[in-house]
């Protein structure tokens, strides 16, 4: 097929040129508006960030201007810092430049690994898409304490797996306890000096989703290929999935699963034990889980799990380890707290909506670790800064949201989507709420309990599926936090959450709050699209609020074959 | 001195110049281009050709007997 001049120039428009509007192209040149724009970048409202986008990819013709000092700031210390640190973390948790080899090894091998990590300076732009200053700085923080504690793990998991290696069961392999995403880190503080605890879907899976959700829609279809019901959670299927299409890496001796969150994960625990065939706990929690009646039954499982790692690799557990990790974690959540303060009290909390709840929910499923205190000290300094100056982080919110019950995995930016283009600015968002938990450590008796109640605080079973006086627990939180809005997710196939679906519309009616419900298929979107997504807050937005969008040009684009 | 200083001189042009082309890769967007165009759709043919043990041949009853850990 010959490729013509003609050819290449409609390529080339198509992939470098913004297109101007024939009113945009008659303005008279105004030099001065220009350079103002150069500098500091265009008022909100002349940004047209919907014009910057490849048809529907989701890439840019050019990445946002955003004035000399933010772009620069952009390149140098995210772009590049980020590119320049991914190899430096390769090769820091792969032992050194071999590391390099372990890591392609794992990027041919592994299609969540090799179709869908490479993309990840991408998932910085859609989250950070629009931000200025300190917002920009802050969020990207969080952004990047991810990503780095995402290569430690596939860097551990490579190094042990025994399919990159032969068949072979090396020292780390012996030395790697794998576990359930939605089993906390937290467990295995005890051996942390020795051993060390990897969730297994947490990077095949969860947080695959967010930098490129092209890659789980194969697990999905994978899970339905050998007959399973299509119609549980598909969070659970993906999980599931994995291990149909055998693309799981094996790093360990053991597995310790959970029936977090849902029934749907107690299948996932029992089509694990069939595929791994090796010793496997389950360790459940219930779902009423604040029954008093049920606490001892919760920390009998706790010590049944550390039973269950100490005779299958041989370590007794170590309680100063435990005290160490668990007070380290203490300055994680005394700082998460600082923070809901400023955001709860204040217009000058720095953390856009998608970053708050996506580092909140992944430190506080992994455990402590060295990053998060990082990137901690980071964040703080610069909220500290905005305090202190007063500086509004979001000055265009209309509106202070709230999101509640579990989040579209593939549009967990939508937040920064409708912030651009309708001032909403999602404050506070449920998964952000969980595991609030102090650990005492002063006795074995009060760590195990809070242990306990930590763990039963966990990913949807506080505020989801736990009993509905704590999903109502939502309007406490929306007092709390200052919010005149809900933006309700709607889980089409989380079975909990629709059974009390009519009983949020009576309550959101009683109490005369804007609600706007958001349906979406968790890590699926061919169930419901993200334009679909945009076009219910559209509605809302022109036809019961009627308001005027802030940037038009983002009310309707295509991004169906977007990351 | 004047050697040194030209030599000096020049690893400064290298070096603008690379953070020169790295700008342009950054603002044209040229890293997500080519792994979207490019770097995807190699992997995806790859990993789609994989050869996979079929997981569900595994006999259901493999497991040996499991230990009661309970307290």
């Amino acid at each position: 097929m010959a490729i013509g001049f003609k050819d290449i120039k409609a390529k080339y428009r198509e992939l470098f040129v913004v297109e101007k509007s024939p009113e945009e192209k008659n303005k008279p040149k105004d030099i001065k508006k220009m350079a103002k724009d150069f500098w500091y970048g265009k008022p909100h409202e002349e940004r047209r960030l919907g014009d910057l986008y490849v048809g529907n990819t989701g890439l840019y013709k050019h990445r946002e201007w955003r004035g000399v000092k933010d772009t620069m700031y952009y390149f140098n210390m995210i772009w590049l810092y980020n590119y320049a640190h991914m190899v430096t973390d390769i090769m820091k948790y792969g032992g050194g430049p071999q590391g390099v080899v372990t890591f392609a090894k794992g990027t041919m091998r592994y299609r969540w690994m090799g179709q869908t990590y490479l993309t990840v300076m991408h998932w910085f732009d859609r989250g950070l898409e629009g931000t200025r200053g300190e917002a920009m700085k802050a969020s990207a923080w969080h952004y990047r304490g991810m990503v780095s504690e995402t290569i430690r793990q596939f860097m551990r998991m490579f190094e042990a797996d025994k399919k990159l290696n032969g068949g072979e069961e090396n020292e780390t392999w012996k030395k790697t306890i794998a576990h359930n995403e939605t089993l906390s880190g937290n467990i295995f503080y005890g051996w942390r000096d020795q051993l060390d605890d990897v969730a297994l879907e947490m990077i095949p899976y969860f947080v695959s989703v967010h930098v490129n959700n092209h890659t789980v829609l194969n697990y999905i279809d994978a899970a339905q290929s050998i007959g399973l019901p299509a119609d549980p959670c598909p969070m659970c299927q993906a999980e599931y999935g994995l291990f149909v299409q055998d693309d799981y890496p094996d790093y360990s001796p053991v597995m310790l699963t959970t029936n977090e969150a849902c029934d749907g994960s107690v299948a996932t625990s029992v089509l694990q034990d069939w595929f791994l065939n090796r010793p496997l706990y389950a360790m459940p929690q219930p779902m009423r889980y604040d029954d008093p009646l049920v606490q001892k039954n919760c920390q009998k499982e706790i010590e049944g799990a550390w039973k269950f790692v100490e005779e299958n690799f041989g370590i007794k557990m170590d309680w100063d380890q435990y005290v160490k990790h668990a007070q380290n974690f203490n300055k994680l959540t005394e700082f998460e707290w600082e923070k809901w303060d400023v955001a709860a009290n204040t217009p000058y909390y720095p953390i856009t909506g998608v970053a708050q709840a996506l580092y909140r929910i992944y430190y506080s499923q992994d455990g402590d670790r060295p990053i998060w205190h990082e990137m901690d000290a980071h964040v703080k300094r610069i909220m500290d800064k905005c305090v202190k100056n007063k500086i509004e982080t979001f000055p265009k919110t209309r509106h202070r949201a709230i999101a509640w019950s579990c989040a579209p995995l593939y549009y967990s930016h939508w937040c920064t989507w409708a912030y651009n283009c309708w001032g909403i600015n999602c404050v506070i968002n449920m998964d952000s709420l969980m595991f609030d938990q102090y650990l005492r450590t002063d006795t074995y008796e009060h760590a195990l309990e809070d242990l306990s109640w930590f763990n039963e605080k966990a990913p949807m079973r506080a505020m989801a599926v736990g009993g509905h006086e704590h999903i109502l627990s939502l309007f406490d939180y929306m007092e709390r936090f200052n919010c005149d809005m809900v933006i309700m997710y709607d889980q089409l196939q989380c079975k909990g959450m629709q059974g009390i679906h009519g009983v949020f519309e009576d309550e959101f009616r009683k109490r005369n709050i804007h609600a706007i419900w958001v349906p979406h298929a968790l890590p699926d979107k061919r169930t419901v699209s993200r334009a679909e997504i945009r076009d219910i807050i559209n509605d809302y937005m022109t036809t019961v609020m009627r308001e005027e969008p802030l940037d038009p040009s983002l009310l309707d684009f295509d991004d169906g074959g977007s990351w | 001195m004047s050697k040194i200083l030209k030599f000096f001189f020049k690893l400064l042009r290298i070096a603008l110049l690379i953070y020169g082309i790295l700008f342009a890769v950054f603002y044209y967007d040229l890293d997500g281009k080519f792994l979207y165009y490019i770097w995807e759709p190699l992997m995806i043919k790859r990993f789609d050709n994989m050869k996979r043990p079929d997981a569900t041949a595994m006999p259901y009853s493999m497991k040996e007997s499991v230990e009661d850990t309970s307290i």
